[in-house]
């Protein structure tokens, strides 16, 4: 009898899938804390594609809509023109968190480099959760505010690292030119 | 630049499969007349559902809440209604035209007979023509009450039957839509879809409350002035101003007229003449700065074709429709441009 629900109505897939989604949410910084209930309400609103190899997911300078989480598969990122491969996503990796709070264009590309099983959450439906239920849609907001955060203080400690090793740079130069 | 490896066209095949049946749906009348009156309703409705979602209740029993409201209100307008429209029905029905029309018709015909006389008038005889065109209106609303009785009770149980699925899976009904589409284009029509619900929301919502608020007005002047069938001629005015331009002077001639044939002096017609052009800045200045969404300015052109359409497609509630429908079209187009834009398809 289960067989048979699970063939027709695809019962026994969706619930195996839907505990596969919940432990791959469990694992994406901006969905950390959230109770089972509210992980299975974004379960709910994410929309699930599926790409082919070399198949892009996103495009560099097209609208940015929201983030994408990889379930399985894997893709690249790559910067446009020269195809520059930045980095490498595998099962569990997201992209494009930004565009969750802001619609400015994508910075890279992304290609499936193998068969992928892609999550995307978006900000129209960030924004629904929001309008639905603020209290939760705020602490989703202040989670992707966070990470913003962090990657601007991660970035601020570059830059300044790169500035002094210039300034030093500069100083080896300066002295190296001295007669 | 990166090779990006073509979807089969087969893909397409659902979307194709949804535009085909949509247009289907638009020559089959009465399933399509229904269908769009339901998803126009549920489109005005879906923020309170929303409202009540955000208040802890699950949208099912927000959205069948919010119906039993509706019903409610409008089966105490009904019963306030009611009474006074049959009366009107009645009197368009049974009355004859008072002394007062007849004199001020005769007036008329005799100023227009000495005014016109080089084109060789004869007897105009317009109290009769006016007669026969009471007698006509009464028989069409007759009809519609009483011939098109089960269509209207269909229409009673289906409308809500679908609000109810409309208001509370809309949001997974788009996502089934948006999960058909091919992946190049997914993104695209998310973008689409998120814009065009944000546009067609405000300006569904704001036609609404416009037409609902400039009737109710028009209902109250003219039922002050002491103008007969004050509901039929300020529900009628509520409607037509929905049309930029000739619709509020569409609106204000017919109470104009039945002013002057009801007392028989032009001095009534000065008065619903007065009360329409105060309507009408209070329309201008207080309601529709706050409730209509300016960015689907309608060009009064597209409006009489879009009606002309309308009528031929629907009848009397394809007219109705047209503005609606005509702005919903113009908001798709106006944003499927500009998101198209934004995207690299070659």
């Amino acid at each position: 009898m289960t067989d048979f629900r699970a063939r027709v109505f695809g019962y026994h897939r969706k619930a195996h899938e839907g505990e596969d989604l919940l432990a791959v949410l469990e694992k994406i910084p901006i969905f950390q804390d959230l109770s089972r209930r509210e992980l299975s309400a974004i379960g709910h609103v994410l929309h699930r594609r599926e790409y082919l190899p070399d198949e892009a997911i996103i495009r560099q300078d097209e609208p940015g809509l929201g983030m994408y989480i990889i379930q399985a598969g894997k893709a690249v990122v790559i910067s446009e023109p020269g195809n520059i491969q930045l980095s490498e996503l595998a099962d569990g990796d997201f992209f494009g968190e930004v565009s969750l709070l802001d619609e400015t264009p994508r910075s890279a590309t992304v290609v499936a480099r193998t068969h992928c099983t892609i999550f995307g959450f978006f900000q129209s439906d960030l924004f629904s959760l929001i309008e639905r239920d603020p209290r939760f849609g705020v602490k989703i907001v202040v989670r992707v505010a966070k990470i913003i955060g962090d990657r601007l203080r991660k970035a601020n400690q570059q830059v300044q690292s790169l500035s002094a090793d210039l300034h030093r740079a500069r100083d080896v130069q300066v002295r190296a030119d001295r007669p | 630049m990166i090779e990006h490896k073509p979807r089969p066209i087969w893909e397409l095949a659902p979307l194709l499969i949804a535009i085909v049946a949509g247009i289907l749906l638009l020559f089959i009348g009465g399933a399509a007349r229904v269908v769009i009156i339901a998803l126009l309703l549920s489109y005005i409705l879906d923020p309170v559902v929303t409202f009540f979602e955000s208040r802890g209740m699950p949208r099912g029993l927000a959205a069948l809440l919010v119906l039993l409201g509706l019903g409610a209100a409008i089966g105490a307008a009904a019963a306030f209604l009611i009474p006074v429209i049959a009366e009107q029905v009645n009197a368009l029905q049974s009355g004859t035209t008072s002394q007062q029309a007849a004199s001020a018709l005769g007036e008329i015909e005799k100023s227009m007979r000495e005014r016109l006389a080089f084109l060789g008038l004869g007897s105009l005889d317009l109290g009769a023509k006016l007669e026969d065109f009471k007698r006509s209106i009464s028989e069409r609303v007759f009809e519609f009450v009483v011939r098109d009785s089960l269509e209207v009770v269909i229409s009673a149980v289906t409308i809500p039957f679908m609000m109810f699925f409309f208001l509370k899976d809309g949001r997974e009904m788009k996502k089934k839509i948006v999960s058909m589409v091919p992946n190049r284009y997914f993104e695209f029509s998310l973008d689409l879809l998120f814009k065009m619900d944000v546009q067609l929301g405000n300006y569904l919502r704001g036609q609404f409350v416009d037409a609902l608020t400039f009737g109710v007005l028009s209902i109250i002047a003219l039922w002050i002035l002491g103008v007969n069938y004050f509901v039929f001629l300020g529900a009628f005015a509520g409607l037509a101003n929905l049309i930029p331009y000739v619709g509020p002077i569409a609106g204000m001639v017919p109470a104009a007229v039945v002013a002057v044939l009801g007392s028989g002096t032009l001095s009534s017609a000065v008065s619903v003449v007065i009360a329409f052009v105060i309507l009408k800045m209070v329309d201008d200045f207080i309601v529709q700065p706050f409730v209509v969404a300016s960015s689907v300015e309608l060009h009064p052109v597209f409006v009489l074709v879009a009606i002309m359409i309308g009528g031929e497609l629907f009848g009397m509630l394809g007219m109705l429709l047209a503005v609606p429908v005509t702005g919903f079209f113009k908001v798709v187009l106006k944003e499927g441009v500009s998101t198209y834009r934004k995207y690299r398809f070659s």
